[in-house]
């Protein structure tokens, strides 16, 4: 089968918009729905200037979707003195897991010469992943300690690092799996939540002092497609999955997904576009809510919206 | 044909490509069994993965799923979840 866009052969198709493509016309276009995203939700602001250059903080884990936005990121902008990028990567004290893709992040950040920052839950909270999911006081699943501590530290050196911008790699099938899981459980409050984080065009969102405003531009590539980026290009990203994942609810709605693709293809595409348009309305309804009661944590001073952040509280249990 | 679906990191199948055409003709409403070519999306099917989960390599190189199996070997990698 060869390319739609010229005589090679293909190395994908998309059911979705019937393409089939070969390595460097998929390639380009991935590239070109990134560069479209940046865009189209203002990532580079008006005054930005060589002289007063934005920091877009990267949280860099060394899986694929990480190191393929680092990629795509450096490729466009390294010739923009507007722009300086900087990895930042947590090591969550994960035995035989992290060591490695932190190897990949090193090696990433060497070859496309870009500031690479390195912090560890064991040095910032004096705990290790390995150890939490043995103690477990909250009774809870590994990723819902490992989620409060990463959030908190990558606002933390986002801040430190006086970031503009803090991107992450989510991607098509991560974004489309929260929007449904919103749906679901009727949380419009988080819809409006979360067009202010991230989803927004950064000139549409509420002001947000507090926060380091975030930016997904994969949002608009599939997993799949960000794998097959990431193997086509060589990058080296690591291939093996955290022994501690466990994300019941989540992965139903991926399984959910996946078949809704197979028989109605484009329904992730879909879902994001519409829930996009929803978390519009619903920032607009809940404007000036945030805020009112937010508050600094008593023991990190990091902003809450209780006495003590979760964080901390998890921390105190832990201990 | 013989075909066999090497799952890295977990099971190998052995499959007869007569069998998934026809179990892939069954599940369309139209069609001709006799001219049903197998796709590597139908193998996928046979082992219960979904082509949005995996890729499929044929001798290193990724192939579209929807084409016809030319192969008589098949490596099959599973997207690793998370950053």
């Amino acid at each position: 089968m060869d390319c739609n866009r010229c005589n090679e052969e293909a190395v994908m198709h998309a059911a979705y918009s019937g393409a089939h493509l070969c390595e460097d016309h998929f390639r380009e276009s991935v590239e070109k729905r990134v560069r479209r995203r940046v865009r189209r939700d203002d990532l580079v602001p008006h005054d930005a200037t060589p002289e007063n250059p934005q920091t877009w903080v990267i949280g860099l884990s060394g899986g694929k979707d990480s190191v393929v936005l680092t990629r795509i990121l450096h490729d466009t902008f390294a010739e923009d003195p507007r722009i300086e990028l900087v990895g930042l990567t947590i090591h969550e004290g994960i035995e035989g897991y992290r060591d490695k893709s932190v190897e990949a992040c090193v090696e990433l950040c060497e070859d496309l010469e870009i500031r690479h920052e390195l912090v560890s839950y064991e040095e910032e909270f004096g705990v290790r992943m390995d150890d939490v999911v043995e103690d477990d006081p909250e009774n809870m699943a590994a990723c819902a300690y490992c989620g409060v501590f990463r959030r908190d530290l990558l606002s933390k050196y986002a801040e430190e690092l006086e970031a503009d911008l803090l991107l992450t790699g989510h991607n098509l099938d991560d974004e489309a799996q929260t929007a449904l899981m919103n749906v679901l459980e009727g949380d419009v409050e988080q819809m409006a939540k979360h067009f202010d984080a991230s989803l927004g065009p950064l000139s549409e969102r509420e002001e947000q002092d507090e926060f380091v405003p975030r930016a997904k531009p994969l949002r608009d590539v599939p997993e799949k497609e960000v794998a097959l980026y990431a193997h086509v290009d060589d990058l080296p990203a690591h291939i093996t999955e955290c022994p501690h994942a466990s994300e019941a609810y989540r992965g139903e709605i991926q399984q959910l997904l996946y078949d809704l693709e197979e028989n109605h293809p484009g329904t992730r595409h879909s879902i994001l576009s519409g829930y996009e348009e929803l978390a519009t309305i619903a920032a607009e309804k809940y404007a000036g809510d945030d805020g009112a009661d937010l508050q600094e944590c008593v023991e990190c001073g990091s902003t809450t919206t209780r006495d003590v952040c979760r964080k901390c509280s998890l921390l105190e249990a832990l201990v | 044909m013989h075909v066999t679906v090497d799952v890295k990191g977990e099971d190998t199948y052995e499959l007869e490509l007569e069998a998934v055409a026809g179990a892939a003709a069954d599940g369309e409403a139209t069609g001709d069994p006799a001219d049903a070519t197998p796709t590597y999306a139908d193998l996928l099917r046979e082992v219960e993965l979904s082509p949005h989960e995996v890729s499929v390599l044929v001798d290193g190189r990724p192939v579209p799923e929807d084409q016809p199996v030319e192969s008589d070997h098949v490596t099959v990698l599973r997207l690793i979840k998370g950053g």
